[in-house]
Parts: C-alpha cells; structure tokens; sequence
C-alpha cells in the first residue's frame, strides 16, 4: 500500500516534489540512490534523470537534495503548500 | 583533556572543495589543532588511531556529497562543528566560476570563516570541567517550566530487528515523524523512533536558532548520520525558546530515547489550535507508522 493521502487529502492533489535543474545536474544519481519511494526514473540512453512518479514523493521531505553534490534540486515553497493543503480539507469538509 | 583536529573534504576537484581545504588550512594555522588528510585517513587510520580518541573535529565538507561526514562517521570520530562550504557560498552570495584557483574574494572569505570557526569552538574542558558541566546541565534541564514528564510509558511494536515506540499521551505527530507535547503556549518538539531507527547512529546536530520564528512544517534544525541529513519538521508554528544543547555534544541520545533524552527544541506557540487540526494523535500516528514500516523496510 502506497500512502494516497497527505493530512486528509488526496495525495495526488498536493504538488510536492523535487525539481531538477539540469543545467547543473551531472548525472551521478546520488539522488536516485537514496531515495527509497521511486519517484526518478534514469533515461540511461540520453543520460537523464526524470522525475517521473511526482505523487510518490513524502510531502515536505527534501533529503535527497541533501546528497546532490551540485546544488541541483529544489522544490516546492512550503508555505504555499501548508496553505493548499488547509484549502483542500476545508473543500473536502 | 580533548583538543581540536580538522578534518576537510580532500577537494581537489571542485571549486568548493577548494575552499574547503583553505578554511582548514587557515584553521590549521593554529598549531594545537590537528589537521588530517582525509585521503590518509581513509587508506591507512591507524595512523590517526591515537589523535582520535583525544580530539574534537571540525569537519569540512565542500559539497553535498559530504565526503568529509561520512568519513568521520565511518571512522568513529568525535564531531564537535561543521560546516558545508556550498552552503556557506550561497549565504555569501558569491560565484566561485569553474576555476581550482581562488581568487582573492575567496581567500579572504576562507580567511574570514576559519577566524569565526574558531572563536565559536568551545575552548575545550578539563575532565573536572566536564564533570562540573554536566552537574550543571542537568540542573539547567530540570529548571523547565513546561512540566515534561518525568518517565513515559510507550506502545511498541517490532518490524524486522527494529523496535517502534510511540508515547502515550498528550503527544500530537505530524506525517513527517516529528512530535509536539504542549503545555499551554508552551511545546516540546522532538523526532520519533522513525526518524531514528532510519538515520541509524545520528553523528551530528545542527540545532534551530534560539529566538528565530519558525512556520509549522518549517526546519527546526537537522539531524544527521552517514546514511543522511534529516530536516526536523516543525510540527507546530512558534519561537525557538530553548534547544537540547545535550545533543551538540551527544547527538546519540536521539538513537536511545528520541522522546526523553533526545528532544529537540521548546517553542512559544503561535496558534496551537490551527496547527492541532494538521496533526495526529498518538494512536493516529500509530495506526499511521505501522502501515508506513510494513510497506518500506527502513
Ligand atoms: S544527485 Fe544531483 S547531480 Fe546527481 S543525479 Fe541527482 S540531481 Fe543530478
Ligand atoms: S524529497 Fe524525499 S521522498 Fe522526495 S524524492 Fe527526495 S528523498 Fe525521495
């Protein structure tokens, strides 16, 4: 079982995940390495890495950036996020 | 009586590894510190063997890759202060470019936050200091008006060799393994056996300023082992009133009691009945790590 929901809301709706910058991501996949929820995928061929499963990443985490030795990851603002969320179960009640 | 070593990233490759090795070579200016090669440590550390058991490091990281932290921790060395030197850049706002040579922004900088370095290390104690210190620690840690519990009874349960324990009580969770325990306006935060038991032997703390206002599921400092960085997420919106200074010293008393020993941080609410409606209880939270270890092994 996946966790499909974030503090009574649907996961799905809460946009939270790592964002890439590929002008300084070097490919090492420190990142892919640690994170144990699958949320990269590695397009080995054009050497890119993808954040291709978004839902799967734990809301207001940020520790794969911590392995990045380039800077290259950032996410979302998280009071922006707090505040959707609040606005989402308000919707859901 | 223990003295100060440093211990930087080898750094020979990047811009900031070369900083790096600048701040502790001007640290290492001063002769009672020990400066180690990270390269002759890793291939050979009985050579440090001795100097290990009687020293404090500072340890330099360049980068995030941490080269520096993981070797310290995988030696078993003391971790008294760090610093990483790309966070230290952005705070400076300043672009290192692509060359190995600093220039001289970057050798005045390097200059500038080994002299901070080292007026913030603690001048280190005697053991009859030490002793005395710790007396006074723990009267300092009993003179709390929060009224924290004196002993906590837990539910726990087992996955694999791991032991879970959750309080019982007035604790309130969030989803991200960070406890609250309120008193009025007043809280104590900590991390939960989770946090923990995934981090394994927790090396170093970087504890939330004190006074600084944090928003809830802010950082209330970090919390970091060879497997990771861990962020504390503010479960509840307030002022940083106190940290656990025991951590500094033994961050390990995370590993053994997160709950007890191993608090966090107290903070002077800002709106606890907003904040409450985001939280679980303790038996909301148990329900939720059961089905979270079942589904990921730490
Ligand atoms: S750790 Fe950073 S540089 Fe390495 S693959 Fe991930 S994003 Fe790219
Ligand atoms: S932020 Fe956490 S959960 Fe999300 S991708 Fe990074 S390590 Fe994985």
């Amino acid at each position: 079982m996946s966790e499909s929901t974030f503090m009574g809301v649907p996961r799905a709706k809460i946009s939270w995940a790592p964002v890439i910058d590929y002008a300084k991501c070097t490919f090492c996949l420190e990142c892919d390495k640690f994170c144990p929820h699958k949320v990269y995928e590695v397009n080995r061929e054009e050497r890119r890495l993808i954040v291709a499963h978004p839902e799967h990443c734990v809301v207001f985490c940020r520790a794969c950036s911590k392995t990045c030795g380039p800077d290259a990851l950032s996410f979302p603002n998280k009071a922006e996020v707090t505040e959707r969320i609040k606005a989402l179960r308000k919707e859901g009640a | 009586m223990k003295h100060w070593g440093i211990l930087p990233c080898n750094g020979l490759d990047k811009p900031v590894g070369q900083l790096a090795r600048e701040i502790a070579l001007n640290l290492a200016q001063d002769q009672s510190k020990t400066l180690a090669c990270p390269v002759l440590l890793h291939s050979a550390p009985s050579v440090y063997a001795k100097t290990k058991e009687e020293t404090q490091w500072v340890v330099l990281d360049g980068c995030n890759t941490r080269c520096a932290s993981k070797l310290a921790a995988e030696m078993g060395f003391s971790v008294g202060k760090k610093i990483n030197v790309t966070k230290l850049v952005e705070k400076e706002n300043l672009n290192l470019g692509h060359s190995l040579r600093l220039g001289p922004e970057e050798l005045a900088l390097a200059q500038r936050s080994a002299a901070e370095l080292a007026a913030a290390l603690p001048s280190t104690r005697t053991e009859g200091e030490e002793e005395a210190a710790v007396v006074r620690d723990e009267k300092a840690a009993g003179e709390t008006d929060l009224d924290f519990p004196a002993s906590l009874t837990y539910t726990e349960f087992r996955q694999d060799k791991f032991r879970f324990r959750v309080p019982e009580g007035e604790f309130f969770f969030n989803e991200n393994d960070c406890w609250v325990w309120v008193r009025g306006t007043r809280a104590r935060v900590g991390v939960s056996d989770y946090v923990q038991q995934s981090l394994s032997d927790i090396l170093f703390f970087s504890p939330p300023e004190v006074g600084a206002e944090v928003e809830q599921f802010g950082v209330l400092g970090t919390l970091e082992s060879s497997k990771a960085v861990f962020e504390v997420i503010a479960p509840v919106a307030g002022r940083v009133l106190r940290v656990n200074e025991e951590l500094e010293g033994s961050p390990e008393r995370v590993n053994e009691n997160p709950y007890e020993q191993g608090w966090i941080a107290e903070v002077e609410l800002t709106d606890w009945e907003a904040d409450r409606e985001l939280l679980l209880d303790a038996q909301q939270y148990l329900t939720y790590l059961k089905n979270k270890v079942a589904d990921f092994h730490v």
